[in-house]
């Protein structure tokens, strides 16, 4: 299975022998560490998730924010005291658990004024009067609830905060938060909510400055996105936004395949929101390109601006059953710019006749031209592509077996009938 | 592979009886403040020491009754594996757990004396999500498509996949595709070499690999080598040796791995070994860890290195285990 931390990874090879010295802090360590475990799972097989064992358990996510039961633990305790019970026929409860020791067992040991009190409204008044009736008394505790629900959730944003920044690659810490900031929609008013799913934009910001490619950020970002932009949250588009994000991230290195990626991904959205008609995505086409062409020739050997070149590429080949930017271009135009750009990659070769990337981009792009205009290459092209090739199996032998399959695939297509 | 193995420095040559030692000391750590700070991956690790043991040729390195008795002992009413007795059941140390009792032939000790193959299959069924088909990792709701491929590795050992929609869960993994070929996490993420072998796989065991486009995929895989010989995860990212099992299993599931050059990875990783104490580093110079010694050795049985029993590229675990379980 894939990496869930643990394993070590930059970590200089060291001597594996301890001084006694060492040894006996490690086993003093162990010592405090396993009482606090202990106590917690004490209380845990009791199903006590009193407010005492959600501190014991801030105590031990601190030592070992890898302790994905302990994780749970905190979310039982959440939901079966310190929060308030959700009332009935209110938000859909799907995050709650179906298999953990239920929280009912726990009201004597977890007793808030909150958790009691919302039992005592009658179940067959709620029936009678219906989900708008609630009367005053009952909205002034559904405020008080929200009130206690908010300070709670809020401090657990806060506390995973710090672990975060110390293990920002944490699977547990990173999906925790994403708990919480469930219940945030489940038990808070909507304006109130948002604010809160909002400030997580800048959470993201902060962790992305700190690692560019973090992939877990990058994820979280996207959630936190989707559920802005949801009905939820009454939300709205933020396609414009994230776009431009992408652009400070690409302005600040270019070689962030991450906010290509993410590019790539948003471009067909903003286009059909912003309505863009034949001309703006025309124009759009050629911005992305100039500004991609830039980065290739300072950077011609980044592997992360070939491949959104050929995303750009593909757009002009690969565009039925797809989105694509430039849908209603003329298949006059699409043979127009891609001559142009393998012509433009041609160009390169002067400055740079040592990077494989241009040699392949070239032979990628002279076979989607003639896959465009259904023929086989010319005796030119043949000639160029054989060239090219030539090149590949020159500068980079490390893939002979693939330029070799190259080979027999391209005799393959200038003797086949078309 | 052409490569005369035995001329080779001793440092490129497999250390295998410093491996099989490194691997059987590692319960024996208790005094080490790391073995206690890493309960939560115990099954997990001891799937990674186990397979590591059986590719070695030493599957009796680790002793069979125990490691039967210590799996059970991790299993939950609801038929899920916690990492260990008093963790809570988890998509991650299910798999795990069915993956160990296959190795060690032990699905009738689960029948017998745990809660059976069909609580377990329920259990994992359970986490699937009706909507997207995806499946979660826990009750508690994350996604990713690690545990979708779990799912589909554990419950077709178990022989259980029809207690979920695979045509739902294999429309899930369409979505995660992406233009340069590879797969992430969810539909919208980055390809990812761990997150593309976790999708081809699990193409692979529901007999779907048609979906995937192997040229481009291909393509994008074999650029994960660098200069060193080793590869990296994403593009202008660092090499790392446990990439040599995600990428080069990718690899071989859509039948390219002559597209890279095996004798520079084989070097790249026999280099990552401590030879002297056992185990494999995330790249040459660092420490080592059961999870790198794992994924370095499937790697190298992969590349045909001599002195290893063939494994699965699927399931990442012995080729013989695969027979004798699924009968092919």
């Amino acid at each position: 299975m894939a990496d869930q931390g643990g394993s070590n990874h930059g970590i200089a090879r060291t001597s594996r022998t301890r001084t006694e010295e060492q040894r006996q802090k490690d086993l003093e360590r162990i010592k405090d560490y396993r009482a606090l475990e202990d106590q917690v799972r004490a209380h845990a097989a009791k199903s006590d998730y009193s407010p005492d064992v959600f501190a014991l358990t801030s105590k031990l996510l601190r030592l070992n924010p890898e302790y994905y039961t302990v994780w749970n633990v905190r979310r039982r305790c959440l939901i079966s005291g310190l929060l308030s019970k959700p009332s009935p026929g209110s938000s859909p409860s799907k995050a709650l658990p179906t298999s953990s020791p239920t929280a009912t067992t726990t009201t004597s040991s977890a007793v808030s004024s909150s958790s009691l009190s919302t039992e005592t409204p009658p179940a067959l008044e709620s029936q009678t009067t219906g989900k708008s009736g609630t009367t005053a008394e009952e909205g002034q505790q559904k405020q008080q609830d929200q009130q206690n629900d908010q300070q709670i959730l809020q401090k657990e944003l806060h506390f995973t905060i710090p672990l975060l920044l110390e293990s920002p690659k944490c699977y547990w810490i990173w999906s925790y938060r994403l708990w919480i900031l469930k219940q945030v929609i489940e038990r808070l008013p909507v304006p109130v909510a948002r604010k809160i799913w909002e400030e997580e934009l800048g959470l993201t910001s902060k962790m992305l400055l700190r690692d560019q490619r973090n992939f877990h950020a990058w994820g979280y970002r996207r959630h936190v996105v989707e559920q802005l932009e949801s009905p939820e949250l009454e939300g709205k588009s933020l396609v414009e936004s994230e776009f431009e994000f992408t652009t400070k991230k690409i302005e600040q290195n270019l070689s962030n395949f991450s906010a290509w990626h993410s590019r790539s991904k948003l471009i067909p959205r903003l286009l059909d929101e912003r309505n863009a008609d034949d001309e703006a995505r025309k124009a759009f086409f050629e911005e992305e390109l100039g500004k991609i062409g830039e980065a290739i020739n300072v950077g011609p050997d980044d592997q992360s601006l070939w491949y959104y070149h050929q995303f750009l590429m593909l757009n002009l080949v690969n565009f039925v059953g797809h989105p694509t930017i430039t849908p209603a271009f003329t298949q006059e135009e699409r043979v127009t710019y891609l001559r142009r750009e393998i012509e433009g990659i041609q160009e390169l070769l002067e400055d740079y006749d040592d990077a494989k990337l241009i040699y392949e981009a070239l032979f990628d792009y002279t076979l989607y031209l003639c896959q465009l205009q259904e023929r086989k290459p010319n005796e030119q092209e043949v000639k160029d592509l054989k060239g090219w090739l030539g090149s590949l199996k020159k500068l980079d032998p490390m893939r002979s077996g693939r330029w070799a399959d190259l080979e027999r695939d391209l005799g393959l297509r200038v003797t086949m009938e078309v | 592979m052409t490569q005369n193995f035995t001329s080779l420095p001793q440092e490129l040559q497999l250390a295998t009886s410093a491996h099989v030692k490194y691997i059987q000391s590692l319960d024996s750590r208790k005094d080490e403040y790391d073995y206690w700070l890493t309960e939560h991956l115990r099954l997990n690790g001891l799937y990674w020491g186990l397979t590591a043991l059986h590719l070695l040729g030493h599957p009796e390195a680790l002793p069979r009754a125990e490691t039967i008795d210590f799996v059970l002992s991790c299993q939950h009413e609801n038929g899920g594996f916690g990492a260990a007795p008093g963790h809570d059941a988890h998509m991650l140390s299910t798999v795990s757990a069915v993956q160990i009792l296959a190795m060690v032939d032990a699905f009738d000790d689960l029948e017998t004396r745990g809660r059976g193959k069909a609580q377990v299959g329920k259990y994992i069924a359970s986490l699937q999500n009706p909507q997207t088909g995806t499946f979660a990792g826990d009750e508690w709701g994350e996604e990713d498509t690690r545990f979708l491929y779990g799912a589909f590795n554990a419950l077709s050992l178990l022989g259980l996949l029809h207690l979920v929609d695979v045509d739902k869960a294999v429309a899930h993994i369409a979505a995660c595709a992406n233009f340069d070929g590879g797969y992430g996490v969810s539909p919208g993420a980055e390809s990812h070499s761990g997150q593309i072998f976790t999708c081809v796989a699990a193409l692979a065991i529901a007999g779907r690999k048609e979906l995937i486009d192997v040229d481009r995929l291909g393509r994008w895989l074999s650029e994960r080598q660098i200069a060193g010989g080793g590869l990296n995860g994403r593009p202008e990212k660092k090499e790392d040796v446990c990439y040599s099992w995600w990428v080069l299993s990718s690899l071989e599931m859509i039948g390219k791995t002559h597209w890279i050059d095996k004798e520079k990875l084989t070097n790249f990783i026999l280099s990552s070994q401590d030879t002297e104490k056992g185990g494999i580093s995330d790249r040459p110079g660092d420490m080592v860890d059961v999870w790198h010694t794992c994924f370095g050795i499937a790697g190298l049985s992969l590349l045909d290195c001599p002195g290893l029993e063939p494994v699965d590229e699927v399931y990442c675990m012995p080729k013989s285990t695969i027979k004798r379980v699924l009968g092919h």
